[in-house]
């Protein structure tokens, strides 16, 4: 059994893509009469984004053959281009140009140093770039980015709604002490600007606390954060990180009900932690998780059921699946616009339009209601906050968005220096 | 003063820790004479083989790890025989890029195989922190530092015995050992046998307290500065140099990092590897006619 199972988890993503690209399924002869759409999946398959990449592929994978088995975009199917880079720009930038020659009028690289490296180049070519939960955060700015779209909350969103709900429901800020416990790297320093504006604001203190890639050891950082005698702790880690995270905290005294998280906190974290032990940890979280909303049913009706799912089931309705899916659905949600509003083929610019004529769209209640304009490509903001319960993640918050006045503050920043070539 | 020796003794552990990462090396070295850069991407494989067993198989953690270590021996072996053997003869620099190339292609294969995402490894040692003195000691490398003072006793005891006296006489010189009777290929294969089942124990507690996935192929960088430090033939090496790489990136950033916005540990590391090179090219214990690498 171990046998079969881990060599079919070993096709990965990218062996899965190529023979979905190559042979089709049974659905997409629905959607087979009008010209297809392509989007281009390009992400790190083998490199540092595969406690990801896997996951969320599957969901981008499964949600595609749901659209295309229920007749596609107004009969346009989707033909996806999924191609590893790991996460090296070199071959982002080498999968990107073959995937352009292929006629891909979307890419989504998943990947911060690729999607960095791709920004001229999709601006130059009117290539839609997805950067959901990665890349840059000032690409919120749509008037600077034009064809780059965040489409959910930036990390400096994601650290203002954290700020909230402890405003909101742990006692509030003022005079509190909040540690910063992150991975050193642009993407854990990130953000710091929004905290430290937050702090001055409300009246509470912050401290940053470094630990060093890949975060495998950090029991000196944790004994430094014990010491200091914070209220509250934010951790901004990712993969093998975040559980280290948890654990040399709770080995430092600190209640797992005062850890708050970024985004990329999965089951998988907490199974190492031990479940229990991790009880009343707190994420943001993007999505909802689970299989009950009606989009993961309707994929599992119409695709794992039928035994055409992209990987293995036991993944569906997980964080990072729903994320994928998210994806997709805005994307599909966009083509839609495009070609009801500016009329088929899709180009990069009709998607970039539909893109923008997204308004309260919430995928059937699996992502908060996105709204996105010509300026605003972050869709709002939003998210809500979850807490660990021992056997799965509980939303506390409706979806929410907080202080988006200093968010704004610094996306506009940023995109000016960007603008001046800094 | 408490925070001193918090960071000191939490330090010492983790260097220990390190320690066990860095006997493989060590084992190899001091048998073959071949400073062994895939031995990161070993410690991995050992995890991903205890996790099989005890996570897959359902088999229990304390059956799993012996199998585990059966594999890495045999794993050694065939290493030996089908990729070391046919080096015989060539430059050095050739017999370390092949090693390099083999951490590159068990780092990719494996989780490939196994899916990418972390893996658990429970050993059962509990989260609640230990407190001596007002000093907070963690339980997961205490118990870790025990097991790599073990591990370096056993290696220190085995190249006593008849087996590894033979070892240390292929290390020194292939041609003499085969004029006076003593099976240089064997006598390799079994050294990367040695590694493989310290690669084991590593993985082990590493794997517990990390989880299992690629990253633990990046001890080979803390465990590549004990044996430079430690010199890349010397067990006791081994020990003082994981204490100091330990003790030293505990305590330097411990009071560093908050100076200069974090991010000195790896550059202690670092700084390590550099002047041990530069002031005493065979390490603290390591013997000066070694080439450096």
């Amino acid at each position: 059994m171990i046998n079969r199972r881990g060599v079919l988890r070993s096709a990965t993503a990218a062996i899965a893509a190529a023979a979905f690209a190559v042979s089709g399924f049974a659905g997409q002869a629905l959607a087979q009469d009008k010209q297809p759409i392509t989007f281009a999946l390009l992400q790190d398959f083998t490199g540092v984004y595969t406690f990801v990449s896997n996951e969320y592929n599957q969901g981008q994978q499964d949600y595609i053959k749901m659209v295309n088995a229920t007749g596609g975009v107004k009969g346009h199917p989707i033909e996806l281009i999924v191609r590893d880079t790991g996460n090296e720009p070199q071959r982002g930038i080498e999968a990107y140009n073959r995937a352009v020659e292929e006629g891909a009028v979307l890419v989504d690289f998943l990947s911060t140093p690729v999607s960095r490296a791709m920004v001229p180049r999709v601006l130059e070519d009117e290539v839609v770039m997805i950067t959901a939960l990665h890349g840059r955060g000032d690409a919120s700015d749509g008037q600077t980015f034009p064809y780059v779209f965040p489409m959910m909350a930036t990390y400096w969103s994601q650290a203002s709604v954290l700020a909230k709900y402890i405003e909101e429901h742990m006692g509030g800020l003022e005079g509190k002490k909040i540690a910063h416990v992150f991975i050193d790297s642009p993407f854990g320093r990130e953000p710091l600007p929004i905290l430290r504006e937050l702090a001055e604001r409300k009246g509470f203190e912050v401290k940053a606390f470094p630990y060093p890639s890949p975060g495998n050891e950090q029991s000196a950082t944790w004994s430094d954060v014990r010491r200091w005698g914070p209220d509250h702790v934010t951790i901004w880690g990712a993969g093998g990180g975040q559980p280290v995270s948890i654990r040399t905290a709770i080995r430092n005294g600190i209640s797992p009900k005062d850890i708050l998280s970024v985004v990329w906190l999965a089951r998988t974290d907490m199974r190492q932690v031990g479940f229990e032990a991790a009880k009343g940890v707190k994420r943001f979280a993007a999505t909802a998780t689970g299989r009950d909303t009606p989009v993961i049913q309707k994929i599992m009706e119409t695709v794992i059921e039928k035994g055409n799912g992209t990987g293995d089931m036991e993944n569906v309705g997980n964080v990072y699946y729903n994320i994928g899916v998210a994806t997709m659905a805005a994307s599909v949600q966009a083509a839609e616009h495009a070609i009801e509003n500016y009329g088929a083929p899709v180009t990069g610019p009709k998607l970039k339009k539909g893109f923008e004529d997204i308004e309260n769209f919430n995928a059937q209640g699996l992502m908060p209601p996105i709204t996105i304009t010509e300026k605003d490509h972050q869709g709002g903001g939003y998210g809500r906050v979850s807490m660990w319960t021992g056997d799965g993640w509980e939303p506390q918050t409706d979806w929410i968005t907080a202080y988006q006045d200093i968010v704004w503050e610094e996306i506009e920043e940023n995109a000016k220096q960007f603008e001046q070539g800094n | 003063m408490t925070y001193f020796f918090e960071l000191l003794i939490n330090g010492a552990l983790t260097g220990l820790m390190y320690a066990l990462a860095a006997l493989g090396i060590v084992l190899i070295y001091k048998s073959a004479g071949v400073p062994n850069l895939a031995h990161g991407a070993m410690i991995m494989l050992s995890a991903y083989f205890i996790y099989i067993f005890a996570s897959l198989v359902g088999l229990s953690l304390w059956l799993a790890i012996p199998i585990a270590a059966v594999l890495m021996f045999v794993f050694g072996l065939v290493a030996e025989r089908f990729l070391l053997r046919r080096m015989v003869g060539q430059p050095i620099i050739m017999i370390v890029m092949l090693t390099l190339g083999l951490e590159i292609l068990l780092r990719g294969v494996a989780p490939g195989f196994l899916g990418a995402a972390p893996k658990s490894l429970d050993l059962g040692i509990g989260l609640a922190p230990m407190i001596v003195e007002g000093v907070f000691i963690n339980r997961a490398y205490l118990y870790g530092a025990a097991v790599a003072i073990a591990m370096i006793a056993v290696s220190l005891l085995f190249f006593q015995t008849r087996l590894g006296t033979k070892l240390r006489a292929v290390s020194d010189d292939h041609v003499s050992s085969w004029s006076v009777g003593i099976s240089v290929e064997r006598a390799i294969g079994i050294s990367w046998g040695l590694a493989g089942v310290s690669a084991v124990a590593a993985g082990a507690l590493w794997g517990s307290v990390q989880g299992v996935d690629w990253t633990l192929s990046t001890l080979l960088f803390p465990a590549i500065a004990v044996v430079i430090l430690g010199g890349l033939d010397s067990i006791w090496g081994v020990l003082v140099g994981g204490l100091l790489v330990g003790i030293l990136g505990s305590v330097v950033p411990g009071y560093l990092d908050p100076l200069v916005g974090g991010g000195t540990r790896d550059v202690v590391t670092s700084l390590i590897i550099l002047v041990t090179i530069l002031v005493r090219p065979y390490g603290i214990f390591g013997r000066e006619d070694i080439e450096r690498v």
